[in-house]
């Protein structure tokens, strides 16, 4: 009896202990942080949101009565992710699919379990399905199949209290095309209503691929839509200026922008786009989220923004949208975005890279020649700090619309001299388009990238 | 004999002035400004700035200003907002404006990749100040204002100094 009682006192015990503490293994190195979670079950208790004008006559989320700028980001769904937005000073997520709310992240806990405890609220992506991949909005038994489904969705998690808002849809219009499809925002307003009256207790956002002139459609024919969410990357610092002079007078909130796209930076000759480091990332998504949130003529529609994409992927390259690397260590997109919620920058700041610079830069070169490349760095908080070259083929499985993408080839063979600010690399010897890039770490987990294109011909 | 000598030294000091005035005239002559119109000159400079020839495309901006700053300021006085993007012409007829504007940004584009911070830091605020309203034609199909873009970089520029 005295045994039992002992390990039922331990269990607690340590139970206790687990639930206040979150362990990531980082490198091998540990880094032991302390949240605070919410404790025991979750309440099947939707939290109250309204859509409404503070006294300065900006439109905000209120949730429970409390005001909620967003300060999100879009992503998160591995572990570990969501404990790093909460640190960083960031309140909301929104995913793409509703599947993601399930994902098994930190301590075995779904997406959406672990968001609450964390006090982070979500916002569910309900995917709406797009007319490029095959689905036929004349069909009226595929439609109903996507009703059905989005229905079954809402009627899942509406009573989940760390949902803020629905996603419904994202970039369901035609991402390229400059006018969104007629057909299916028809369809998105009448998925919007049929929302709305199985919860009526949560705004509905669709999201789209941002041009002045879809909103103005969206206005005309979604008139059940509470909050437009524009994805846009250049032109992210002046989507209220832009959505304001096309007449829209709804909330909007930025869904997806960060760093400038591949498809509006400078090229090479060859077409191959220059990436930014990444403290000209990190500069491009403070200016972006101040001037749309905070300063710029719109301002007083914009419910708050997600930044893009917290976590890691490969689109062009390994590291273009990236606020991570897959090590979970923090790039200066992550600092950035700290200092523009909390006006505060973090306890241990990222690597500032100043220059990047070689002969090769943006060039054609021999195949088989021996060159340089020199990284130039700083660590805020004086880090020592560890280099990593590596080469590789450009990317050529090139997709639209953020579909995920095969990495290239590596060829770290060909680097001589690595693990410092200066590397020496072979060029291949086959002709084509490469990348070199520059991985600097702190060894506390933040780091900085950097990157270059070029080309080898005979 | 002192007549020849001095016939030398003349001669010799009038083949060096020569010599080095051939030599440094490249570096002294003026770029080609062309028509000297104002979408001229902006087209100069944005192309001598993806050259790299920072130089040479400050010079055709200073020229830009100093032929068309006073019409741009007039034509930007005339402004309480953005001219109208249709029909195109309500912008474009804004030419001196949109053209100084553009130099402007160019300008401190330029003098950031020049490292120069502070004058870019003053160009991009010059810009705002008395060229908000000027707009340039994108080849992607679209008018994108400088000011605005102008903005952002200030901000940038403001986070990096923190």
């Amino acid at each position: 009896m005295i045994k039992i009682t002992y390990k039922i006192i331990m269990l607690a015990f340590f139970s206790l202990l687990f639930s206040f503490n979150i362990t990531f293994q980082l490198k091998g190195e540990e880094i032991l942080t302390s949240l605070e979670l919410k404790k025991g079950d979750i309440p099947l208790n939707p939290s109250k949101v309204e859509l409404k004008k503070d006294p300065n006559g900006n439109w905000r989320l209120y949730v429970n009565g409390d005001v909620f700028p967003i300060c999100g980001a879009g992503g998160a769904s591995k572990a570990g992710l969501l404990e790093q937005l909460k640190i960083a000073g960031g309140n909301c997520v929104r995913t793409w699919g509703i599947g993601t709310l399930e994902d098994k992240v930190s301590d075995g806990e779904r997406f959406i379990d672990r968001a609450w405890r964390l006090g982070i609220m979500v916002v569910p992506g309900i995917w709406v399905q797009h007319e490029r991949h095959g689905f036929n909005y004349s069909d009226s038994s595929s439609i109903e199949k996507q009703r059905k489904e989005v229905i079954e969705a809402v009627k899942k998690y509406k009573n989940h209290p760390a949902v803020l808002m629905w996603g419904l849809g994202n970039e369901m219009e035609g991402v390229t095309s400059k006018d969104a499809s007629e057909i299916v925002l028809k369809e998105v307003n009448h998925l919007a209503k049929l929302i709305k009256a199985e919860d009526p207790f949560h705004p509905v956002m669709t999201v789209i691929a941002f041009n002045p002139h879809k909103a103005t459609q969206v206005k005309k024919l979604c008139p059940d839509i509470d909050v437009l969410g524009v994805n846009t990357y250049g032109a992210a610092a002046g989507a209220g200026t832009a959505l304001k002079n096309v007449g829209w007078d709804k909330p909007f909130a930025v869904t997806e922008f960060g760093v400038k796209g591949f498809w509006e930076v400078q090229t090479t000759e060859w077409g191959a786009p220059y990436e930014q480091t990444s403290q000209e990332k990190a500069a491009n998504y403070y200016s972006a989220h101040k001037l749309v949130f905070e300063e710029n003529d719109g301002k007083e529609l914009c419910l708050g923004t997600f930044a893009f994409l917290w976590g890691w992927k490969q689109e062009r390259t390994s590291t273009w949208f990236g606020m991570f690397l897959p090590t979970l260590e923090k790039l200066p997109q992550v600092d950035a975005m700290t200092k523009a919620w909390t006006g505060n920058w973090p306890k241990n700041r990222c690597p500032v890279i100043k220059g990047l610079s070689s002969q090769a830069y943006g060039k054609v070169v021999k195949p088989n020649i021996n060159i340089t490349a020199t990284i130039n760095a700083i660590d805020p908080d004086g880090d020592k700090l560890s280099y990593n070259w590596s080469l590789l083929s450009e990317a050529t499985d090139l997709r639209v619309g953020g579909e995920a993408e095969t990495a290239p080839p590596v060829h770290n063979d060909l680097i001589i001299e690595n693990n410092k600010p200066e590397c020496t690399f072979k060029t291949p010897s086959t002709e084509g388009n490469y990348r070199l890039f520059i991985v600097i770490s702190d060894g506390k987990g933040s780091a900085a990238t950097a990157n270059f294109p070029f080309k080898v011909k005979k | 004999m002192k007549t020849k000598e001095f016939v030398k030294k003349i001669t010799r000091t009038l083949i060096g002035a020569f010599a080095i005035g051939i030599l440094t005239l490249p570096l002294l002559a003026e770029p080609d400004y062309g028509d000297h119109s104002s979408s001229t000159l902006t087209t100069k400079a944005w192309n001598a700035m993806a050259q790299q020839q920072y130089d040479d495309a400050l010079a055709y901006i200073a020229k830009c200003e100093e032929l068309y700053g006073a019409e741009a300021k007039k034509m930007q006085a005339s402004l309480t907002n953005y001219a109208p993007n249709d029909p195109k012409e309500e912008t474009t007829k804004l030419w001196a404006l949109n053209d100084v504007g553009t130099c402007m940004f160019i300008k401190g584009e330029v003098l950031l990749k020049k490292g120069d911070k502070k004058g870019a830091l003053e160009a991009f605020n010059k810009l705002v100040k008395e060229y908000k309203y000027a707009q340039c034609w994108d080849p992607k199909g679209w008018f994108w204002k400088p000011a605005e873009a102008a903005k952002q970089k200030i901000v940038e520029l403001q986070f990096e100094n923190e």
